[in-house]
């Protein structure tokens, strides 16, 4: 038996016990039951995993239909937005955590699953930074699927050159290490910032760096008094560590010009020393040129001195919510907690390359050892810094991203980005009330 | 008979009722609610509409980032007028003249058409690999003939994103628009060339005196469909930049689905959309008026 169709096998006897605190037979006896269930994940090696977990789920409970529906990323934030106007909320859907999730809560387009979260069966499953993120106000409002963080990827063969053997500890040894590949000819990190999400990711991390946590918790939410919202010298710092990778020449030339994409196939390549990536592209590093073997990672290093916290990691996990006007929710969340179990989790790293939240569910059978010591980096983490532009509102956001490019650029400045930034979360806030 | 001759009269607007109730949902209604949302604050999540009357205008005067986004489409609008029509006329006139043999006319005719039939996305990635700094065909070429002080990262510099972007839809609809003008060109009269000949006009003359103003109504009406395309471009923009680096390449269309789908203010995206939908009418309407004046 091959090591998929096993999976499959476990799955199914797991089926019917995953089911949780829902019985089928009360359900399907009384009346048949149709949810719709949105998510972002269409390429094929994905959807197969979702589509046969449906298929599987329905087998196991006669009676039950789910109609899925999946957009690609991007314009899955279009799509959810016009389903909000329309009122047709699906059943089952997928958001990012942080602001984009809040917005829903405060609008009542999502189910406070605290109590079906309370039963035994969920006790335990998720890697804590994962469920805390779905956390607002004490309630539980969202199940993890996956989890991603954030960690510094880098060519072995690359920091041998310079005589580097091992991660850099903290920033001075970081950037010294980078300004000895810079001597020797080679390019420190591959960049690509020509979609703006990629700067984000850098600036979000520098930002917890060096702004003190409940300042910057307090900004994010639009919490701070006007006059001091977004004014923490911390900002102006972490774009201007941010703006040095440019102006140090530690990026490759014109990162706006390239995409993320771009800029990973020529790490791939081997041409650059160091790449930013997420936990659930480490899956495709052993295909390239770095091997099996040829590369390792290391967290963005703590900043000496740094105001904020040092002990995060930049990620989020992704997962889906319950609509408020689902007519079934024992059943969705039945879903849901088939959805995650062990032996479903396992199958969906080993179908879609990417990390599983549930614990226990990534092992050596499905991931390669780099990915299991990212995982265990997240679980000894201290929490989690959320993605930047999907934890601030979507205005102050979008300064945030005009503003990472425009310091890869020629014409910003951290402190003209950051009044941009302060102008969008005022004029937000004012709206507010 | 009476009946017969009811159902005959009818028969004309049954058969227009399907593509007029097609126009009224897809077209008309939405026009219509556009404006009624542009008086609104409101987003998707929004359980009620707030009236604000003109206060999303109001903003938008006051916005730098709708006047930037209106430069580039002015821009695009004046490169295309003079590429995608003046130039393509040229070009039209001189693959009629005969200067170049029929055989090879038509291999250009096709050549230049080509690039209009290929699907916008497919255009947007593949410049975008064209554009690539120091590995991308422009740069190499403009270090291959000894202008490497000419080679930008094309798409990531504030500077040349937008008109790099612009560039490509020249080259997309340059052939296209040739095309129809050579249409119209055939449409003319031959004893006209002839007769300008015979007065001693040469090419030039004839050009001037018998082409162009053969084809004014095509050239009127090319005119219009170009600076239509330019004020509601949108997605070659996307594909290529998504309006980026530091919102250097937007335009209206892409700063409008920003604010409605990025920053979530639908009323805000309508106010915009009202705007392109009323230099559109102006532009419509400009024509309209000065093709009544010159009919006899």
């Amino acid at each position: 038996m091959k090591r998929r169709d096993f999976n499959r096998a476990a799955v199914a006897a797991g089926t019917a016990i995953a089911a949780g605190g829902w019985q089928p037979g009360r359900a399907a006896a009384a009346e048949p039951v149709t949810l719709s269930f949105l998510h972002k994940w269409p390429e094929p090696n994905n959807i197969r995993f979702f589509r046969e977990a449906v298929d599987a789920f329905q087998k196991a409970h006669p009676g039950v239909t789910i109609n899925m529906e999946a957009v690609a990323d991007n314009p899955y934030k279009a799509k959810i937005r016009v389903i909000m106007a329309s009122g047709q909320i699906p059943d089952i859907y997928f958001t990012w955590v942080g602001e984009y999730t809040r917005q829903f809560i405060r609008a009542g387009r999502v189910l406070d699953i605290t109590h079906y979260m309370a039963a035994p069966e969920w006790q335990g499953r998720f890697l804590p930074a994962t469920l805390d993120a779905y956390k607002t106000d004490g309630k539980i409002y969202g199940v993890p699927v996956e989890v991603d963080a954030k960690f510094m990827v880098y060519n072995k063969k690359l920091f041998a050159k310079v005589g580097a053997t091992e991660p850099p500890k903290d920033w001075p040894a970081f950037t010294a290490l980078l300004d000895k590949l810079k001597g020797a000819g080679v390019v420190p990190i591959a960049y690509g910032s020509q979609l703006a999400w990629a700067t984000v990711h850098y600036i979000g991390d520098l930002i917890a760096k060096l702004v003190p946590p409940e300042t910057r918790v307090a900004d994010y939410t639009l919490k701070t008094p006007a006059n001091k919202l977004f004014t923490d010298p911390g900002y102006v710092d972490a774009l201007g560590h941010y703006q040095a990778f440019l102006t140090h020449g530690w990026f490759n030339a014109s990162p706006n010009a390239l995409t993320h994409a771009a800029a990973r196939a020529s790490f791939y390549a081997g041409r650059e020393a160091m790449m930013y990536q997420e936990l659930v592209e480490f899956g495709g590093v052993p295909g390239t040129k770095l091997g099996a073997d040829g590369w390792g990672f290391f967290p963005m290093p703590a900043i000496p001195h740094g105001r904020g916290r040092q002990d995060l990691l930049t990620g989020a996990p992704d997962g889906f919510v319950v609509a408020p006007t689902c007519k079934h929710p024992d059943v969705a969340m039945a879903f849901l907690n088939f959805l995650t179990s062990q032996p479903q989790g396992a199958l969906f790293t080993t179908d879609t390359g990417r990390p599983s939240a549930t614990i226990g569910a990534v092992t050596s059978a499905n991931a390669s050892a780099a990915t299991l010591r990212g995982i265990e980096d997240i679980k000894h983490a201290k929490g989690m810094v959320l993605w930047l532009d999907t934890d601030v509102e979507s205005r102050v956001a979008s300064a945030f991203l005009a503003g990472g490019q425009a310091l890869m650029g020629t014409g910003g400045t951290p402190a003209g980005v950051m009044a941009k930034v302060r102008a969008a979360a005022l004029q937000v806030q004012k709206e507010q009330g | 008979m009476r009946r017969r001759a009811i159902i005959a009269r009818l028969a004309p607007y049954l058969a227009l009722v399907p593509v007029l109730l097609f126009l009224a949902v897809f077209l008309y209604i939405p026009v219509v609610l556009d404006f009624a949302y542009s008086a609104h604050a409101w987003n998707s999540l929004s359980p009620t509409w707030r009236f604000v009357g003109f206060g999303n205008f109001r903003e938008l005067l006051h916005d730098p980032l709708f006047w930037q986004s209106l430069r580039g489409n002015v821009l695009y609008a004046v490169v295309s007028l003079i590429v995608q029509v003046a130039l393509a006329l040229v070009l039209a006139a001189v693959l009629e003249s005969g200067v170049v043999g029929i055989r090879l006319s038509a291999f250009f005719r096709v050549s230049y058409f080509i690039p209009s039939i290929m699907p916008i996305t497919v255009i947007g990635l593949l410049w975008q690999i064209l554009y690539q700094p120091d590995v991308g065909l422009i740069d190499q070429a403009l270090h291959a003939v000894g202008l490497a002080a000419l080679a930008h990262a094309w798409l990531g510099e504030e500077a040349t994103a937008l008109p790099a972007i612009v560039a490509v839809s020249q080259w997309q609809w340059f052939g296209y628009i040739t095309v129809l003008f050579i249409v119209a060109i055939r449409a003319i009269p031959r004893e006209l060339y002839e007769a300008a000949a015979i007065d001693g006009a040469r090419a030039w003359r004839s050009f001037w005196h018998v082409t162009v103003p053969g084809v004014t109504e095509t050239t009127v009406l090319m005119a219009l469909i170009t600076i239509f395309g330019a004020v509601k471009v949108f997605d070659i923009v996307w594909v290529m930049t998504g309006g980026g680096p530091n919102n250097a390449s937007q335009v209206l269309g892409s700063y409008m689905y920003r604010s409605a789908f990025r920053d979530d203010r639908v009323g805000y995206a309508a106010a915009i959309a009202v705007v392109m939908f009323m230099i559109c009418s102006v532009v419509g309407a400009a024509q309209l008026y000065w093709s009544r004046r010159r009919a006899p």
